[in-house]
């Protein structure tokens, strides 16, 4: 099978870490899976075409931006690709019907703001697939879309050579309320006793200059003080194709997960990144999802309970942590690889 | 007939002027001419349907990838109007090979992230035929259509003879506001203006206030430094030196009274229309207004749109010359004026021009 991926193509966000993978995945298991897009060096390790009649299925990954292909592209593919071979990958929910949770973190401003995305959506294609086994919306097809790559496992280094002792490699964006309230507490009460600690991604310095206009404040709020007294250093976004090494400069990672993908139980990059990576992941999501994804070994790895005792104890026991990491790596080889992800796109496309 | 226009509609720019003129051409001569999309109160004189299926073709207006409508409208038009009735008037040469003339492009690929090959497949995706607004197309596969023209019903004050208009120019110049004024946006012209602001300096007191209004006269824009694009190249300094005054955009309805306050309005076009022989808006409206035009245009396209009297309206390299000729002996250009809104409104009259595109899709 031929499928072409269309997405807002951003190199150090969003899901090409995962279309990366497809590629060589799709090689392995003689399809091809490529990007919509020219050419460019900083998308060097997929495959990328502009023709769109050349491929059996187009699939769209929409995250929180709606219209981020002009009238031109979409004039171009419209009348090149019917309806039927036009599928969306919804990875933030947009197509669910208003969320708003605790009165910060949603899906749409208003019912004409989900209305927009559900014009466009019908337009677009006749599928919609989110990365979750649960859908909400009953048109909504699951399918988890982002994948394990074992063979790109960081080999293991001395925990002498990782520059930080936690590292959180992910944007600021409506992750500031559960860092404020629950992880930095923890971090306070424990940090004469951690070494480094660093932020990595977009944000973290404050917001950006056009999120008052589109209302979303909250999504980027950051209180930069409190993060300097934790003497946190901030860093800016990686490439993608650095994430995996990134994260592998931290003796632990701290996987954060935005309230809204939680609640939809949806799966991300970041879930299989962060257990390809050299370090000990350290996760902010439910026990059960946690199971759900990374098999029985995964709750333990959850930060449930008290989350400073969890950190210091995985600093303090990292052979009995890799034994974990090593379990839930061996489980997500079986489920959740990204041949076994390529074979169920190619499963889906052809219901 | 009736003609379904899609196009991102804009008080100061691009076709909008064109677009009410052929809704009311198309008024007087039985046919029915709308604009796709929502109801829009500040556009009172068009009609709007979304219903694509009442209309016999729909027409794309293209400048830029925007007027291309975002969906759920574009699926609403690509599903409901067959390509055979659906039609691109492209306005600025988008459907040719990348084309550079001094810093001017038809793939701005910089500020759009479109290459040359995505508008042609575009353009050849979404409709049966391509139509340029010159009479010399490059390619085989594109169709002569001026698209825009010229409304004898505008003319601001219709003269009977030249006598009559040089006399009247010559009495209300020390009244009118500005000496020169230009209408038009800062983009790809600047080369042009430079060269015509220089050259007029030596009769600067002659000529009263000079004014350029639209978009990004005082001063470049930051997004035009930060791309590193040319086209909207301006110098304050010269401006200033010269006590040339800028002004904001004004809407398409306002252009006309505008210029009437101005005793000279030239006529600048960017180096690529010139090359392609592209025609605007532009182009003939200047002609409806009470003001002498100072067309700096090739000669050839000068006298292929406007005819043969059209000559002594066309600036050469002497500027100053030419604008302390006009004072001179008004007389002889107003008589050209007066032939050339003759020559407009017989040849390139908007119902005449609607009769053309109404032949053509009959064919």
């Amino acid at each position: 099978m031929k499928v072409l991926f269309v997405t807002d193509r951003r190199v150090d966000a969003g899901s090409v870490q995962a279309l990366a993978n497809y590629s060589r995945a799709g090689d392995k298991l003689g399809h091809t899976m490529a990007v919509y897009g020219s050419p460019d060096p900083r998308f060097g390790d997929m495959h990328v075409s502009t023709d769109v009649t050349a491929f059996d299925y187009l699939v769209f990954v929409f995250e929180s931006k709606l219209r981020w292909m002009s009238g031109l592209q979409l004039a171009r593919i419209l009348a090149g690709v019917p309806r039927h071979r036009r599928a969306i990958l919804d990875a933030d929910g947009m197509y669910n019907r208003p969320i708003v949770l605790d009165g910060y973190d949603h899906n749409h401003v208003s019912e004409r703001d989900h209305g927009e995305w559900l014009a466009y959506y019908t337009e677009l294609a006749d599928r919609i697939f989110q990365p979750t086994l649960a859908p909400r919306e009953a048109t909504v097809e699951p399918l988890l879309f982002y994948g394990y790559d074992p063979e790109s496992v960081m080999p293991e280094q001395p925990t002498s050579e990782k520059a930080f002792d936690v590292l959180h490699v992910a944007h600021n964006w409506w992750r500031w309320r559960e860092l404020s309230r629950r992880l930095l507490p923890a971090l306070e009460e424990i940090r004469p006793r951690v070494g480094p600690i660093a932020f990595v991604g977009a944000w973290w310095e404050g917001a950006p200059s056009w999120a008052g206009a589109l209302g979303l404040e909250a999504a980027f709020a950051v209180d930069g003080a409190r993060l300097r007294q934790l003497a946190i250093d901030l860093r800016p976004p990686v490439p993608y194709r650095d994430v995996i090494a990134t994260m592998s400069a931290g003796r632990v990672n701290i996987m954060t997960q935005r309230p809204l993908l939680r609640y939809l139980q949806f799966v991300t990059s970041k879930y299989f990144e962060i257990f390809t990576a050299d370090t000990t992941p350290l996760i902010m999501i439910d026990p059960d999802q946690a199971e759900l994804v990374y098999g029985p070994a995964g709750r333990a790895l959850t930060l449930a309970g008290r989350i400073g005792d969890r950190v210091l104890d995985a600093l303090a026991r990292p052979a009995r942590y890799r034994e974990i990491v090593e379990t839930v790596r061996g489980y997500l080889s079986i489920r959740h690889s990204y041949r076994q992800r390529v074979l169920e796109l190619v499963r889906a496309l052809e219901r | 007939m009736r003609v379904l226009l899609v196009s991102k509609l804009a008080q100061s720019s691009r076709a909008v002027s064109t677009i009410v003129k052929y809704a009311e051409a198309a008024g007087e001569m039985g046919h029915q001419v709308a604009v796709f999309g929502e109801k829009d109160s500040d556009f009172p004189g068009l009609d709007f349907s979304l219903d694509v299926t009442a209309f016999d073709v729909a027409i794309f207006v293209v400048y830029m990838p925007f007027d291309f409508p975002d969906l759920p409208y574009l699926a609403t038009l690509l599903d409901g109007v067959p390509k055979e009735r659906r039609i691109v008037i492209d306005c600025l040469g988008r459907y040719n090979e990348t084309i550079r003339v001094e810093h001017d492009f038809n793939h701005l690929e910089k500020m759009e992230g479109h290459q040359g090959w995505e508008w042609i497949e575009a353009f050849q995706a979404v409709a049966g035929r391509v139509l340029q607004p010159t009479l010399t197309p490059r390619r085989n596969d594109v169709t002569s259509f001026l698209f825009h023209g010229y409304d004898p019903a505008a003319v601001a004050r219709p003269y009977r003879s030249a006598a009559e208009a040089a006399a009247a120019w010559a009495t209300d110049r020390p009244r009118k506001t500005y000496g020169i004024a230009y209408v038009g946006n800062n983009w790809q012209r600047w080369t042009q203006v430079r060269a015509f602001l220089e050259k007029l300096e030596p009769i600067r007191n002659e000529v009263g206030r000079i004014c350029l209004v639209g978009w990004d006269w005082a001063r470049r824009p930051d997004w035009a430094a930060q791309l590193g694009i040319r086209g909207a190249d301006v110098d304050p300094d010269l401006l200033a030196r010269l006590g040339v005054e800028t002004r904001d955009a004004i809407p398409f309805t306002a252009v006309r009274d505008f210029l009437a306050q101005a005793s000279f309005s030239p006529v600048f076009q960017r180096p690529l229309f010139n090359e392609l022989g592209l025609v605007t808006n532009r182009t003939f409206e200047t002609f409806t207004c009470d003001t002498v035009p100072l067309l700096c245009l090739p000669k050839t396209l000068a006298e292929t749109i406007y005819g043969p009297a059209v000559v002594p309206l066309v600036v050469d390299a002497d500027v100053a010359d030419h604008v302390q000729d006009v004072m001179r002996r008004p007389e002889r250009y107003w008589q050209a004026v007066l032939e050339v809104r003759r020559h407009l409104g017989e040849h390139h009259s908007f119902g005449r021009r609607l009769g053309e595109l109404v032949t053509m899709l009959a064919k």
